[in-house]
């Protein structure tokens, strides 16, 4: 008996291990004919069926922001699926777990830089992380296209090889202050600064641009680690209008709207675009997003609908996952064609500044300036409505 | 001054979650001479049993029960769940060591720590959770003491934080079971030379600390703090640091340490930067253990000479 006990909880543990170690790496599944045809559209015109090779998509695919992660992940085998019915070709995922985290970012890119097969990276999802991997995919001459990294400094040339398909806190700051300030008319804000890469990006530049406007701002630093939010909430003071928080877990973000309405303050939560989540559902909050509410693109209707069959339901996360998979492939099958052979990571880079995606999901097309950043993206405001829906207002 | 209390009742209700951890901590260490590493990770468990208990009776804000009822539920079936959890981890995981040096528990404590956090994973996905306490237990509710509002769900954390603490003390001091339990603290064998079955006590110490743990877990969803299978590793060192402050074996010096940390967290916020928050807290423990290393309320070890 004793035994039996032993060795079941023994076999209970190596299979706990086996499927934390299964949920490291899989590869693309299928995907439906109506969403390739969407892929095929912003595709290059050649089929190549020898063009091959394995991108990383390095996202939070556990820990606090898993459930971007996820969508993002899903996002990306969604464009595998459809870029390789439409081309022929046979591109394929290897799953990157970041966590969020900065220090688990840096040691899957040095996976990532050993393993060969991978030509180019989508991600990191974080500014910090962005930063983290730098150094190593410079080295390894790798090409990575992040879907949600906003802190303006990441395309200031320390990062070669860095794109992103969204708009910087350059843009969001002054675009959500701009909101703020005009169409809300708030006086008095309060931000509150959670101290990473991205925390620090988007509070310099939205209390710039609000201080610019006239608005009376006070800053309230906060470490990542913090738990509970009812000690800052009470340095906030009782004129204020607006509390604009800079996390990157929603959750926290809802934690600061009750601890104000706990407190009896009047102050509205206004999230930056780490807080476009389910989780961050406070009626009369507002937050903004790099990306549009895809639901209302003609040219998004087939991916959507295609996600949604698949996957379920997707905030604002996810489709811009699906434009820098397209970005990598591109690249890739250019690099393919041209060469006459598989896809290389220095072809993959040396083609990546020459994307060109026409009427991508985002609702424009796609091209990157001689940074690495999108030419003419903007950033959306959505408010939550009394179902905890964000509901686009700007 | 409003401001002040504000922020003193705030580090009160924090402190209270850093104590029933402490307690934890504390009982076992009092009685096994050892630290619990996954003790954090039980806590974390006890955060889960509660949530999904409350789902499994409706949710936040549809309840099948009365809300006082479904609360208590949650409470029980948290503390029972942990519990048995504890339990099971020191059947397995460490009563094998129990002879062995005393790194080779701490390394599988460690373990045990990793373990949970994946099967938490595994068991209950990535996903942060919320209680959503507000929706059944409205903020505007409690009372108000010189001016400060203290909610329900504060007032429950902090009374249900000493009500334990005295439950604990009383069974430590005046039951059958305390008295096993400190005798097998100063000496194994000699307890045993006494007829008392060891394994056993070892068992109930684990069970009650891991219960304490359990009702952390449920009062600090109700107090909203995000939920997910990583909770237990701050939480386990502010609640480990708390009963250091305290003075490790001493029960009320658990809760002392853990009212201290709190009420420091929330100054330091209040009058300093939040940023350094959880920095000074852990500078001022190293403060106290320099200039008193059994802690505020730890009494000097008996040296065999």
């Amino acid at each position: 008996m004793k035994k039996h006990v032993v060795l079941g909880v023994s076999s209970l543990a190596a299979l706990a291990l086996m499927a934390t170690g299964c949920a490291g790496s899989s590869s693309s599944s299928t995907s439906t004919e109506a969403a390739a045809e969407t892929a095929a559209a912003s595709a290059p015109a050649s089929t190549a069926p020898e063009c091959a090779g394995t991108i990383a998509v390095m996202a939070p695919l556990t820990g606090g922001a898993a459930s971007i992660g996820q969508e993002q992940l899903n996002f990306a085998k969604l464009a595998v699926d459809d870029f390789n019915m439409a081309n022929g070709s046979m591109y394929k995922i290897f799953e990157s777990d970041t966590q969020l985290d900065a220090g688990q970012a840096s040691t899957q890119s040095t996976a990532i830089a050993s393993d060969n097969t991978i030509i180019g990276v989508v991600g990191p999802a974080g500014s910090q992380e962005v930063s983290a991997v730098g150094p190593t995919f410079k080295d390894a001459g790798i090409g990575y296209v992040s879907a949600s990294a906003t802190n303006p400094d990441l395309s200031n040339g320390a990062n070669p090889g860095f794109f992103r398909v969204v708009p910087t806190d350059a843009v969001q700051g002054p675009t959500d202050a701009d909101y703020i300030a005009t169409t809300m008319g708030a006086k008095n804000v309060v931000v509150i600064e959670e101290k990473t890469d991205y925390g620090k990006g988007i509070a310099m530049s939205v209390s710039d641009a609000l201080t610019a406007a006239g608005v009376k701002v006070t800053s309230i630093p906060v470490a990542e680690s913090k738990k509970s939010y009812d000690d800052v909430i009470a340095k906030v003071a009782d004129d204020t209008d607006v509390v604009f928080v800079t996390f990157q877990v929603a959750a926290k973000s809802q934690q600061v709207a009750q601890a104000l309405q706990k407190a009896g303050k009047k102050a509205v939560v206004f999230g930056s675009d780490g807080s476009f989540s389910a989780d961050f559902k406070t009626p009369g909050a507002y937050v903004s997003a790099f990306a549009p509410d895809i639901n209302g693109i003609p040219a998004a209707a087939s991916v959507a609908k295609a996600f949604t069959d698949k996957y379920g339901k997707f905030g604002t996360f996810g489709p811009p996952v699906y434009v820098a998979t397209q970005a990598v492939m591109q690249a890739a099958q250019r690099a393919c064609t041209t060469a006459g052979a598989s896809a290389d990571r220095a072809g993959v880079l040396a083609e990546l500044p020459n994307t060109n995606i026409a009427g991508s999901i985002l609702g424009g097309d796609i091209k990157f300036d001689a940074k690495g950043d999108v030419d003419g993206a903007k950033f959306y405001i959505f408010k939550i409505d009394d179902a905890g829906t964000a509901v686009t207002v700007q | 001054m409003q401001y002040f209390l504000t922020q003193f009742a705030n580090g009160v209700v924090f402190g209270g979650v850093y104590a029933l951890i402490a307690l934890g901590y504390t009982l076992i260490y009092g009685v096994l001479q050892f630290l619990n590493l996954a003790h954090g990770e039980v806590y974390m468990m006890g955060a889960f049993f509660g949530f999904f208990t409350m789902t499994t009776l409706g949710g936040p804000s549809m309840s099948i029960l009365p809300v006082p009822l479904m609360i208590l539920i949650m409470f029980l079936v948290a503390m029972g769940g942990s519990a048995l959890l504890g339990i099971g981890i020191e059947r397995f995981a460490y009563r094998p060591l129990r002879r062995s040096s005393r790194l080779a528990p701490l390394i599988s404590a460690l373990g045990v720590s990793l373990f949970l956090q994946s099967a938490a994973l595994l068991l209950f996905s990535s996903r942060v959770r919320l209680y959503d306490s507000n929706l059944f237990l409205s903020v505007q509710s409690g009372i108000t003491v010189f001016g400060v509002h203290i909610d329900t769900a504060e007032i429950m954390v902090v009374v249900g934080a000493l009500l334990l603490m005295v439950i604990l003390w009383f069974l430590v001091n005046r039951t059958n079971l305390g008295r096993a339990m400190r005798a097998v603290a100063v000496d194994q064998d000699a307890a045993v030379m006494n007829g008392i079955d060891v394994d056993r006590t070892v068992v109930w110490t684990f069970g009650i600390a891991s219960a304490l743990a359990g009702a952390a877990g449920v009062m600090s969803g109700l107090l909203m703090y995000p939920i997910d299978q990583y909770i237990g590793v701050f939480a386990g060192l502010k609640g480990f640091t708390a009963a250091v402050l305290g003075g490790i074996g001493s029960i009320p010096g658990a809760m002392l340490g853990g009212f201290l940390l709190g009420i420091t967290e929330a100054m330091v916020t209040a009058y300093l930067n939040p940023t350094y928050s959880d920095f000074l807290a852990f500078f001022i423990l190293v403060i106290v253990l320099l200039v008193r290393p059994r802690g505020l309320l730890g009494r000097p070890a008996l040296v065999k000479v």
